[in-house]
């Protein structure tokens, strides 16, 4: 009889443990308006993007009661990882869009909160908003905003002789140069090509879509590129930079290109500019002087504001966010997004989605950018244009044009050919398709 | 003396030991085999189950998939791109098995000879298997280089003036990604026969010899037939796995030039975990499962006759 009182009350004691234990677990940490609070937020490749912890340094310091952690994820896989935790309701407080062409996925999955307040408070000096914008409501907003330049080597230009860019640089004038630096650059007796085009699809489709009026990703309709691929296959042909399949079967890296003096010319994101000054740093580049021009343009009229393209990288608040957390997310997304997070970021040299007097001082004032009048004038003005307009059929789009753009850069497939069998799928995989 | 017994024989204490060890033994038993069942039930079984849910659904991960009955499977006959990946993995597959089922024999009958160093050639051929797929891509990349590669210069020395574009071309992509597939797989096989061999009576090759057969004969009547169960399981695993190819096209070539290396298993990972349509993906999935399935019914229905 004892004996079995014993055992009931061990059992009792066992499953109170349990249910307290279980409560423990389900219970999030406190996180009272008032008091500390601790927000997650997902970022990848810690170790060489020091992006997210200057982000949250300079957060924290403004605001010593927030605090920011990360949870990591791959690099490679960070959509896949962060889609996974995010439907299985273990995602973190605050996600970064590494890719726009995915922040639809997100937002049209009911993950995103609507920040249309923080958005209101950001004024006009931020680039990209607009991309986060879903039926009038904000649902991101972006703290980075890559542009494409032409990144070129002064002293290789000056070996060859040839005139360096100018702020009013046209394609019939870029082909011309490259064909002068070819002849120049053999004559110096240098190995060097005049320029280096990797093999992604947005070396060719980013500026064809950006800078040809009326050009729609949506519209199934992708003529718009073929004089941009026919200029890209002219110059491999003509031996000014390298075919696109030794670039794929050698595994070209575009850093090593440019920053072993490899190539004069180089059509690059501007993330390459903290990428190029910390490798001449450590060595792992080259020194030699360098500079960045606007992207070519079709013709003069855009010489003031150089058309070009990129996509944001935004910030948004997971739906699911503990409710007392939201406040401090939302001061987290204005100060990323706003002057502060864009100082903080130019000073290491990341482009930033706010561009004002102050963040431009602070970017050039960082050792080894370039500082001469060009490079000035391309990073305080450009009309970027996203690469990946928002849309539920982008990813899909930009699958077939990516398996397109290898058709004709091998040399598999004529351009016109290609490009017309890329609308047919287009029209009849994606936007004929329910 | 005599006893009556009334309802039957009473169970006694030791017949009841006797059950509670029988009990316990089974008991054991069981807690050996349930966490690898329990294992198989979540991480494979359910998994799988779900798959044929979500084929019949439109689903993006994210709240309710939607019940759609079979437009995934009427979407699937007409979509050209799943029609493209199905034809290159069935040419990747007609290729890829008897290839590697002739060059795996081939390298276990030379190495099942009692040579100096054998051990040594034994495991340069099984070497291959156990690299890193993404290291063995990138190596045969510069292998396949058009202009500097060292197969171009060598077929450059036999005459061959226009050498083929290997991976950077539409028509040589796929018999590049087919001949390492070839020489990466080839050493595990290899394996596999060389077990087979060892279960080949030598009295019968010795028989065969006194009655005048030369080694091919032996190898036809003898060999060959000894090794039908291994022959016949090294087919069903090479056909399921070429059907399943997806790593090593997916470094080497990324289904291209264009959509000349495409292939099923690629299409299923574009669809659901790039483009988020985890319906469609899992029809693609399906249509890939009941490939395999039929195939391989096929084959254990011949070779049941055979062995009739």
């Amino acid at each position: 009889m004892r004996h079995r009182h014993a055992r009931r009350t061990a059992l009792a004691v066992a499953v109170t443990a349990l249910t307290l234990t279980a409560t423990a677990c389900g219970a999030d940490e406190a996180a009272d308006s008032g008091g500390p609070v601790t927000l997650t937020m997902s970022a990848w490749s810690l170790n060489s993007t020091p992006e997210f912890q200057k982000l949250a340094d300079g957060f924290h310091q403004r605001n010593p009661d927030v605090k920011v952690e990360f949870k990591e994820y791959d690099a490679t896989n960070y959509d896949t990882q962060l889609t996974a935790d995010l439907a299985a309701g273990s995602g973190p407080d605050v996600f970064a869009h590494k890719t726009l062409k995915n922040f639809i996925t997100y937002q049209a999955g009911e993950q995103l909160l609507d920040v249309s307040d923080v958005a209101d408070g950001l004024g006009d000096k931020v680039n990209g908003l607009g991309n986060y914008k879903v039926d009038g409501v904000t649902y991101s907003v972006p703290y980075r905003q890559d542009s494409w330049y032409v990144f070129y080597n002064k002293d290789l230009f000056a070996a060859a002789g040839v005139t360096p860019p100018t702020e009013a640089w046209t394609w019939a004038e870029y082909e011309r140069t490259v064909a002068d630096l070819s002849a120049g650059l053999k004559t110096a007796g240098s190995p060097a090509k005049a320029a280096y085009q990797h093999v992604w699809q947005s070396t060719v489709q980013g500026l064809a879509l950006a800078q040809t009026p009326g050009a729609d990703l949506n519209s199934g309709d992708y003529g718009y590129y073929a004089p941009y691929y026919q200029r890209a296959l002219k110059q491999q042909e003509s031996g000014a930079q390298v075919d696109y399949g030794t670039a794929t079967t050698n595994t070209l890296q575009y850093q090593a290109q440019f920053g072993t003096q490899q190539a004069a010319t180089m059509l690059m994101g501007s993330w390459y500019v903290a990428t190029l000054v910390a490798q001449q740093k450590s060595g792992a580049a080259q020194s030699f002087k360098w500079g960045f021009a606007p992207a070519p343009q079709r013709d003069a009229s855009t010489k003031d504001k150089p058309v070009t393209f990129g996509d944001p990288t935004g910030l948004g608040i997971n739906a699911a966010i503990d409710e007392n957390k939201v406040k401090a997310a939302k001061e987290f997304l204005s100060y990323v997004a706003g002057e502060g997070g864009a100082t903080a970021l130019a000073s290491i040299g990341i482009t930033p989605a706010a561009l004002t007097e102050q963040v431009a001082k602070a970017y050039f004032e960082v050792q080894g950018v370039p500082t001469d009048e060009l490079s000035l004038f391309t990073f305080n003005n450009h009309d970027t244009r996203p690469e990946n307009p928002v849309s539920p059929q982008t990813a899909a789009l930009q699958n077939i044009l990516q398996e397109t753009h290898s058709a004709i850069m091998s040399g598999s497939t004529p351009v016109d050919e290609a490009l017309a069998k890329a609308g047919a799928r287009a029209r009849s995989e994606v936007l004929e398709s329910k | 003396m005599s006893t009556t017994t009334v309802g039957g024989p009473r169970s006694t204490g030791a017949d009841r030991t006797k059950r509670w060890y029988r009990a316990r033994r089974s008991l054991q038993g069981a807690s050996f085999v349930l966490p690898n069942f329990l294992g198989f039930g979540l991480l494979t079984l359910g998994p799988v189950v779900a798959l044929f849910y979500i084929s019949f659904t439109n689903w993006n991960v994210f709240g309710k998939a939607k019940w759609i009955g079979l437009d995934n499977f009427t979407r699937l006959l007409g979509d050209a791109s799943f029609h493209r990946a199905l034809l290159n993995t069935l040419y990747y597959s007609a290729f890829h098995i008897p290839l590697t089922l002739v060059t795996s024999l081939g390298l276990a009958l030379l190495l099942n000879r009692k040579l100096r160093g054998v051990a040594f050639f034994r495991t340069a051929a099984f070497f291959p298997y156990v690299t890193s797929i993404v290291a063995i891509a990138i190596a045969w990349n510069l292998l396949f280089s058009r202009d500097a590669g060292p197969i171009n210069q060598i077929l450059g020395l036999f005459g061959v003036d226009d050498p083929p574009g290997w991976t950077a071309s539409s028509t040589w992509a796929m018999p590049a990604v087919i001949i390492v597939g070839v020489w990466r797989e080839m050493g595990y096989y290899m394996l596999l026969f060389l077990a087979g061999l060892q279960t080949v009576p030598p009295e019968l090759h010795e028989a065969a010899r006194i009655d005048g057969a030369n080694a091919w004969a032996r190898f036809r009547n003898v060999t060959l037939p000894c090794l039908r169960p291994t022959t016949f399981f090294v087919t069903v695993m090479l056909t399921i796995g070429s059907f399943k190819v997806f790593d090593l096209i997916l470094v080497m070539t990324n289904g291209g030039p264009g959509q000349s290396t495409l292939v099923l298993s690629q299409y299923i990972y574009q669809k659901g975990l790039v483009e988020n349509r985890f319906g469609y993906a899992s029809a693609i999935s399906v249509v890939l499962f009941a490939l395999c399935m039929l195939v391989t019914v096929v084959q254990f229905v011949i070779n049941r006759r055979r062995n009739a």
